[in-house]
């Protein structure tokens, strides 16, 4: 009996990996080039960097860490808040609702199109970095587990707020602006932590942009606040936490 | 084991009772109709039975499947058609039958079979690669019907699935329809349009103010209302005054223009004939035709849903 279940589990697991994957492709194909999601995920974090990178004497190449950092943020976050309000308006979410699939399948497809639209837009600050700047990379390794798993904590995030019950774009952006924009200014982006007052250095621990921007500080500089080991726990919480506030608020919401 | 069982369903939202304890079931191979005004609950009964939404109290099955506690296998065997067309403007038609086959599981070699097939029977297969935003109202109703017929569901919920068509779209459709009972699959209508569930189902459920009114074989229905009888007429030559005149004759309950033709609502036809003849015969009007008709289902839907007709359109009363 025992190897039926697991033939049964193993199999329910394989339909939900697939579903998730078809949701996350369907978004890649309609939403990656509409002209707001360019705009949200590659412009605004670029302007933004510009805005406080220009006129510091600074070298550029040691800013591309910071500029991964918020890249990562802004891209991730941005499919689901507009494809999810959309979907509602023309009613192709329900279509989603109602699919022999699991609310976490659901949550987990539309955050992995965020999640790879982001890793694919910050290559762009990376390549910037390498072949511009000859900025030097310490550990590779760990600066791809730090930009997948910030790319994912963020895109989670995403599709965490687009689960307000609104089929207006605006709404949930300006929901959800109010959460980036402070948090790209106590993550230690642009201040380091360290200079912070103590108020400010404990706003940091609750801001998952501050153990993402950590670990891609180390991966350039092999310095940090914390260990990779901790900014790895500390993200794969983060992306617990708001999966399963995601699930639980698209349950609540569908009502 | 039944298609669809429904037992003392409750639904609310806040102090308002949308769904008030009911229940019925819908046999395996049966078309079943599901009809009632706005807001009567149709909708958030729909949305229960495809796990959407969750009951404040009592059960319902899909196949055995305890909807609720069982939901996803539960929706495999459903194939769900929204009363929207709701299929994706930035994909193409084979690839919105494609997404559609991967959230149901349908393997590859069967899908891409499937479509083919699909697509050819609601004739969209020449424009398969051409983007759904492209599509007449018309074609996205069929491409949303195939989308939800992909992983050949035993059930199919059909919500409104000829509203506002054009003719060709709505004779493939029932033709679908038609073939997809034939082969025994069990299928919840719901519709605005009674004769389309007259003609269509084997039972319908009216439902009002979240509750069953009557339940039961379209004929049936009309049994419980003999009183309403009609007779359909029309004359030579029509004038502004004639449908008042008209329904000002002895045992005339209630008149009506269709195009050329004048219904009269009566509960004795052979007074109402012979009134209608004098009546011709007083304003030198020639017969051109006179049928007395039984109570159609429209009538058992009025009578029930506590709706009345004022002239040619039907208003809520309550």
């Amino acid at each position: 009996m025992p190897s039926t279940d697991n033939k049964g589990l193993a199999k329910r697991l394989s339909y939900e990996i697939s579903a998730a994957w078809a949701i996350a492709k369907k978004d890649m194909r309609i939403y990656y080039f509409k002209p707001n999601i360019i705009v949200s995920g590659l412009f605004f974090p670029l302007f933004m960097f510009l805005a406080f990178a220009i006129g510091k004497n600074t070298p550029p190449g040691t800013l591309i860490p910071g500029l991964i950092s918020i890249t990562l943020l802004f891209s991730a976050s941005s499919i689901e808040p507009v494809s999810i309000p959309i979907e509602r308006r023309v009613k192709t979410f329900e279509r989603l609702l109602s699919a022999p699939i699991s609310l976490y399948s659901l949550v987990t497809g539309e955050s992995l199109s965020g999640f790879l639209y982001s890793l694919g837009i910050a290559c762009l600050p990376l390549a910037v970095g390498v072949f511009m700047f000859g900025t030097p990379i310490m550990n590779i390794s760990i600066l791809i587990i730090s930009m997948a798993l910030t790319a994912f904590c963020f895109a989670t995030l995403g599709t965490l707020f687009a689960a307000y019950p609104t089929e207006n774009v605006g709404e949930v952006m300006s929901i959800l602006n109010t959460v980036r924009l402070p948090l790209i200014f106590i993550s230690g982006v642009f201040i380091p932590i360290s200079t912070m007052p103590r108020i400010g250095q404990q706003i940091a621990l609750v801001s998952p942009l501050t153990y993402g921007n950590d670990m891609i500080e180390y991966a350039y500089t092999g310095k940090s606040l914390f260990s990779p080991l901790v900014d790895i726990l500390a993200l794969i919480i983060f992306i617990l936490i708001f999966q399963v506030t995601a699930n639980y608020l698209y349950k609540k919401f569908n009502e | 084991m039944q298609a669809i069982e429904v037992s003392h369903l409750i639904k609310k939202f806040g102090s308002l009772t949308a769904i008030n304890d009911i229940s019925f079931s819908v046999d395996v191979g049966e078309t079943f109709g599901f009809l009632g005004p706005n807001g009567a609950g149709k909708t958030t009964t729909i949305r229960i039975l495809t796990g959407v939404s969750r009951p404040t109290s009592g059960t319902a099955t899909i196949f055995g499947h305890d909807i609720e506690h069982d939901t996803i296998a539960a929706r495999q065997s459903m194939g769900i058609v929204s009363e929207n067309s709701n299929v994706y403007d930035d994909l193409t038609a084979w690839q919105n039958m494609m997404f559609s086959a991967e959230l149901y599981h349908v393997g590859r070699k069967e899908r891409e079979k499937k479509a083919n097939e699909l697509l050819k029977k609601f004739e969209l297969y020449e424009r398969r690669n051409d983007k759904a935003h492209v599509f007449s109202k018309g074609m996205k109703r069929r491409l949303t019907l195939a989308m939800g017929l992909v992983n050949s569901p035993r059930l199919l919920f059909l919500d409104e699935p000829t509203s506002g068509l054009d003719v060709q779209s709505n004779l493939i459709i029932r033709d679908v329809v038609a073939d997809l009972v034939h082969e025994g699959v069990t299928v919840f209508l719901t519709t605005h349009n009674i004769e389309e569930a007259n003609v269509m189902c084997d039972r319908v459920a009216i439902i009002n103010k979240g509750h069953i009114v009557a339940i039961d074989a379209p004929e049936s229905l009309k049994k419980t209302i003999q009183s309403v009888q009609s007779i359909e007429i029309s004359f030579d030559h029509n004038s502004a005054d004639q449908l008042d005149e008209l329904s000002h004759l002895s045992m005339v309950n209630e008149a009506q223009k269709a195009g050329d033709k004048f219904k009269l609502y009566t509960e004795d036809h052979s007074e109402v004939i012979n009134a209608v003849m004098a009546y011709a015969h007083t304003h030198n009007l020639k017969v051109i035709s006179i049928t007395t008709l039984g109570p159609s289902l429209e009538d058992v839907f009025i009578r029930l849903t506590g709706l009345q007709r004022t002239g040619e359109k039907i208003h809520a009363i309550d």
